[in-house]
């Protein structure tokens, strides 16, 4: 009983914490967003969320960037993770480094890089021009391009590294078996190396998911006021026309609509582990 | 043994490898590049080499205040997460409180969840029981999102560690509060140092939290740069992230120095 009260005591610190900064703010929110002024019990604000084509399209283009950045980071980081896994314990040492450093820069400052590069007389839209693909004065600044390339700049070390996790763990063995039994490299490598990998895509997928359907700094600075996401529309509602129950039932819905996409795929990836 | 890829599939990799890393660290060896420049605009390649803009942002109070009050947060929430952060981590790792696993869960959460609806939702409990926000919302708020993060650098060492020693302690007589100043805290000592710098970093870097809560005496240095990339952008801007980008690497090599960056990130 002592080491339990010891125990307790040591932790109380914490419980308070999650209390008072966590818990209670999170489900305060949860309730605003379903109640009205007197308290009661109501759906006005989610419906007048789910019934304006406006809010919609929102949602829709938040579902519809957060997808391709999912899909982006695993056709960039299942390569990465493989090499980083085989490579020697110093490449990939500098290797983590290299995409650790992004992930450890605020975000304000990343996205200040990308809105160099790609705004008009960027680096990038100049490239094109000379290429030949793009007018004078092109700007990629406000585009949905721009939003898929600055969150995937961030997210997929996320990916790289859940990947790296299940990567490091698979047995070399198991690819000189195939090879030697005739597989050639990139054989061996979708059929031994990808689905044994396929925890690690999954577990990647959840976290860049999530994560990129609840950003909203890059995506308002790059892709600006015409291309708002649900994120950035909380945001909006909450601090420019202060709107708390409306920003409340937004977040709601990000939640479960983020919940709603991740629960089939968690029971998957339990699937895939066996 | 078998030759382990072939030369096409080598150079093709060394290729990828080159505009992977290209593609994420270029935008910050941008931002590097755009604060050396000795014209009035941003561009890059930069115009010029000079340091004019590193000496306007360390002459501009609005600049220097911005850090001094990023700094201030940042020690605090290093401070309170790393106490809180570390118990927490021996709690769980003992497990002797009934129901550990939601309870680990549950510090896990911030995350997790969205960091922007916990950013509103503190926003709205502050509002509705103290008012106008202030610092100590910023800290409370920090300190909920860099905790997680102390508890996993504590618990990757603790799991390594040997839980007789403190055991072995109590029965040469030390109290319970003796073997954990003792034998615990000196164990996973590694572990709470690097989870001290991530809070360190994390606080100095948030901007979620710190946009939500911001009022015109707590502005941070991200939330500074921010709304003059919205306002009006000039080469000021980098030289202010170039600082920042730097404090980053520091930290990222004392961690790594401390614990081994590839025992945090795996």
């Amino acid at each position: 009983m002592n080491k339990l009260r010891t125990d307790l005591l040591i932790a109380a610190p914490g419980f308070l914490l999650l209390m008072v900064g966590f818990l209670i703010p999170v489900a305060g929110i949860l309730l605003l967003g379903v109640r009205d002024a007197n308290g009661v019990l109501t759906a006005t604000h989610l419906s007048r969320f789910l019934t304006d084509p406006f809010y919609l399209e929102i949602a829709w283009r938040t579902v519809k960037l957060s997808l391709i950045i999912t899909a982006l980071c695993i056709v960039a980081g299942f390569p990465l993770a493989y090499i980083m896994a085989r490579g020697s314990a110093r490449l990939r040492l500098w290797l983590i480094i290299s995409i650790t450093l992004p992930l450890m820069t605020s975000v304000v400052v990343r996205t200040f890089g990308w809105m160099v590069l790609l705004g008009r007389g960027g680096l990038i839209p100049d490239t094109l021009n000379m290429l030949g693909l793009v007018r004078r004065n092109y700007s990629l600044m406000q585009t949905e391009t721009a939003v898929v390339l600055g969150m995937t700049q961030v997210l997929f070390p996320f990916m790289v590294l859940s990947i790296l996790g299940v990567v490091m763990r698979i047995d070399i063995r198991l690819e000189e078996a195939s090879r030697v039994m005739g597989c050639t490299f990139l054989k061996s490598l979708r059929l031994v190396v990808l689905p044994l990998a396929i925890p690690g895509v999954i577990a990647g997928s959840l976290l860049v998911f999530t994560l990129s359907a609840s950003y909203f700094i890059t995506p308002s600075l790059l892709g600006g006021a015409r291309l708002p996401v649900l994120a950035g529309s909380i945001y909006e509602t909450a601090t420019r026309t202060l709107d708390w129950p409306f920003a409340a039932a937004q977040s709601i819905i990000l939640v479960v609509g983020v919940l709603m996409l991740l629960i089939p795929y968690a029971r998957l990836s339990r699937r895939a582990n066996g | 043994m078998v030759e382990s890829a072939p030369t096409s599939v080598r150079i093709a990799a060394v290729i990828y490898l080159v505009a992977i890393v290209a593609f994420v660290l270029g935008p910050l060896a941008v931002v590097v590049g755009v604060s050396f420049t000795a014209g009035d605009y941003i561009t890059f390649p930069p115009q010029g080499l000079s340091l004019r803009w590193y000496e306007a942002v360390l002459s501009s109070s609005v600049y220097m205040g911005a850090a001094i009050t990023s700094l201030k947060l940042a020690v605090v929430v290093t401070i309170s997460a790393t106490i809180i952060g570390a118990s927490v981590a021996t709690v769980i790792h003992r497990g002797r409180l009934p129901g550990t696993s939601v309870l680990s869960a549950l510090f896990l959460a911030p995350l997790v969840l969205p960091t922007i609806i916990f950013a509103l939702g503190l926003l709205i409990f502050w509002s509705a029981y103290f008012g106008r926000t202030s610092f100590a919302a910023l800290w409370i708020g920090h300190t909920v999102i860099a905790v997680p993060y102390v508890i996993r650098t504590t618990l990757a060492v603790l799991s390594t560690s040997d839980r007789y020693l403190e055991e072995a302690a109590r029965t040469m007589g030390a109290g319970p509060w003796k073997a954990i100043l003792h034998v615990v805290v000196p164990q996973a000592m590694p572990g709470i140092a690097a989870g001290a710098f991530f809070a360190f970093n994390i606080s100095f870097d948030e901007a979620i939290v710190s946009l939500f809560l911001r009022s015109p005496e707590v502005i941070t240095l991200p939330i500074q740069i921010y709304t003059q990339l919205e306002y009006s952008p000039d080469p000021s801007i980098a030289a202010a992230s170039a600082l920042m980008i730097g404090l980053t690497v520091v930290l990222i090599f004392v961690i790594d120095r401390v614990l081994g960056i590839q025992r945090v990130a795996g």
